[in-house]
């Protein structure tokens, strides 16, 4: 693939203002419909085969944010960086290496549905024009359009630094497992105020390992037991959660 | 008594599934049995349920121990997601009533998916009909398949709505595993009983866990 060089790609020259940190706060909210509110992240598979109780929830959900440092974090800052220097090979190649890593249909399923999603609100909520551009190369069948590169490069447009960007989809991926975990009856909201504030050095570390991925050849993922409970959740006859 | 002290009933199920009339049916069996209950309803936009159990326990139970929360949202909200405001309520009612021993929250109706918050309820009792139809336990959900307690209600109306009761019960029983099953009429107290007890051994069990 041809690299070229920098040049105008509608995204911000100057980055971390306060305009960029309430478009941050805007799309990493809970409220913003891009329908997180479906996924567990894996949780829901092991309360099934009765495997976890509310004492494992912080160790399953500290995995849960440990891979994502390999894996859609570690996309989402290599597409942010693609996009602030108008690469776009380089957030296909992203973007599809991560889909590659997915080992599951339900992953890949939720990561393709949540990231086409936010693709079609980039748009009218940031004006966001790499999520344009993304999004026609999605509808082209270039690329999958997985969550973490959507959410990366719309950060990137909205001039979001990727140290920041990274740690807010983290964050955010914490939130969603911290409430999945109130819906399937394993904590309560305290416990899950708790639970966020524990996951804090986890998600620092995430972001490190995200942050420090330099060509989508670092982007990995060894979860064996989570894909194997992630197999048995697919087949299950009834369930709250698509992942 | 303190809230944490006190033990707390949660009662879910489907609108119209008979949660407001086990409430009432079951509250004269615990004053019976010497207890000193409370009672917090949560409706979407009204005190409904909390003025009709205020008529109909009249006599029974005083009607400033029953304590109506407008959630303004999807009851699972309140019971579940965000229970503070159930919580204030009650923390309000023990207040005024520190002789309450046991607290009843019964959630808006709602949805198979409902579930409490453990800090709201130390005992969870879901509430499905006969009228919504047999299949409604195969359907499922953490309401059905989890609750500590399933009640089906309205049996007496089961040939009228063409619901094979026994296939209802049956299925019942084979998503919840051990969990227990009892069917009611709460409008005559049939089976009413039986949930007083289960609930009852249940706050035993939860002392003698706790010392």
């Amino acid at each position: 693939m041809t690299r070229r060089a920098p040049k105008p790609s509608g995204v911000p020259k100057t980055s971390g203002g306060l305009g960029a940190l309430l478009a941050q706060f805007q799309l990493t909210d809970s409220a913003f419909p891009s329908g997180l509110y479906t996924l567990s992240h894996g949780l829901e598979g092991y309360v099934q085969l009765r495997i976890a109780g509310a004492d494992d929830v912080h160790d399953l959900v500290s995995g849960v944010i440990r891979a994502a440092g390999t894996a859609d974090a570690a996309a989402l800052a290599l597409a942010h960086r693609a996009v602030a220097s108008d690469d776009w090979d380089a957030v296909v190649e992203a973007d599809r290496r991560l889909h590659a890593i997915k080992l599951g249909p339900e992953q890949r399923t939720a990561s393709v549905r949540t990231g086409r999603q936010l693709l079609g609100l980039a748009e009218p909520a940031f004006g966001s024009a790499p999520a344009v551009r993304l999004g026609r190369l999605v509808a082209g069948g270039a690329t999958p359009g997985n969550h973490a590169v959507v959410v990366g490069a719309v950060h990137a447009g909205l001039g979001v630094p990727v140290r920041d960007a990274v740690a807010g989809d983290l964050y955010a991926l914490a939130a969603s497992c911290a409430t999945a975990a109130v819906r399937l009856g394993r904590s309560d909201f305290r416990r899950a105020q708790g639970l966020l504030r524990a996951l804090r050095p986890e998600i620092v570390r995430a972001a490190e390992t995200a942050l420090a991925a330099r060509d989508p050849r670092d982007l990995r993922s060894s979860t064996p037991l989570a894909d194997v409970v992630a197999a048995a959740h697919e087949r299950a006859e009834a369930r709250l959660f698509i992942t | 008594m303190e809230l944490e002290q006190v033990y707390k009933i949660g009662i879910g199920g489907p609108v119209g599934s008979g949660k407001t009339a086990l409430i009432e049916a079951l509250v004269p069996l615990l004053v019976g049995r010497g207890h000193r209950p409370g009672v917090i309803t949560n409706d979407i936009y009204t005190q409904e349920d909390a003025q009709h159990v205020r008529r109909t326990l009249a006599g029974t139970l005083d009607a400033d121990r029953v304590v109506g929360v407008e959630t303004g949202a999807c009851p699972h909200t309140a019971v579940r997601d965000d229970p503070t405001m159930n919580l204030a309520a009650a923390a309000e009612l023990l207040d005024r009533f520190p002789d309450i021993d046991v607290l009843l929250f019964e959630s808006g109706g709602d949805n198979l998916t409902l579930t409490f918050s453990p800090a709201l309820a130390d005992v969870f009792v879901f509430v499905l009909d006969t009228a919504e139809g047999e299949k409604m336990p195969r359907k499922r959900g953490p309401g059905t398949t989890d609750s500590d307690l399933l009640v089906i209600n309205k049996i007496d109306i089961a040939p009228y709505v063409r619901t094979d009761l026994a296939v209802m019960e049956r299925d019942a029983h084979a998503v919840r595993g051990n969990g227990r099953v009892i069917l009611t009429d709460c409008l005559t107290g049939t089976g009413v009983s039986d949930v007083a007890d289960f609930v009852l051994d249940r706050r035993e069990t939860l002392c003698s866990s706790t010392g």
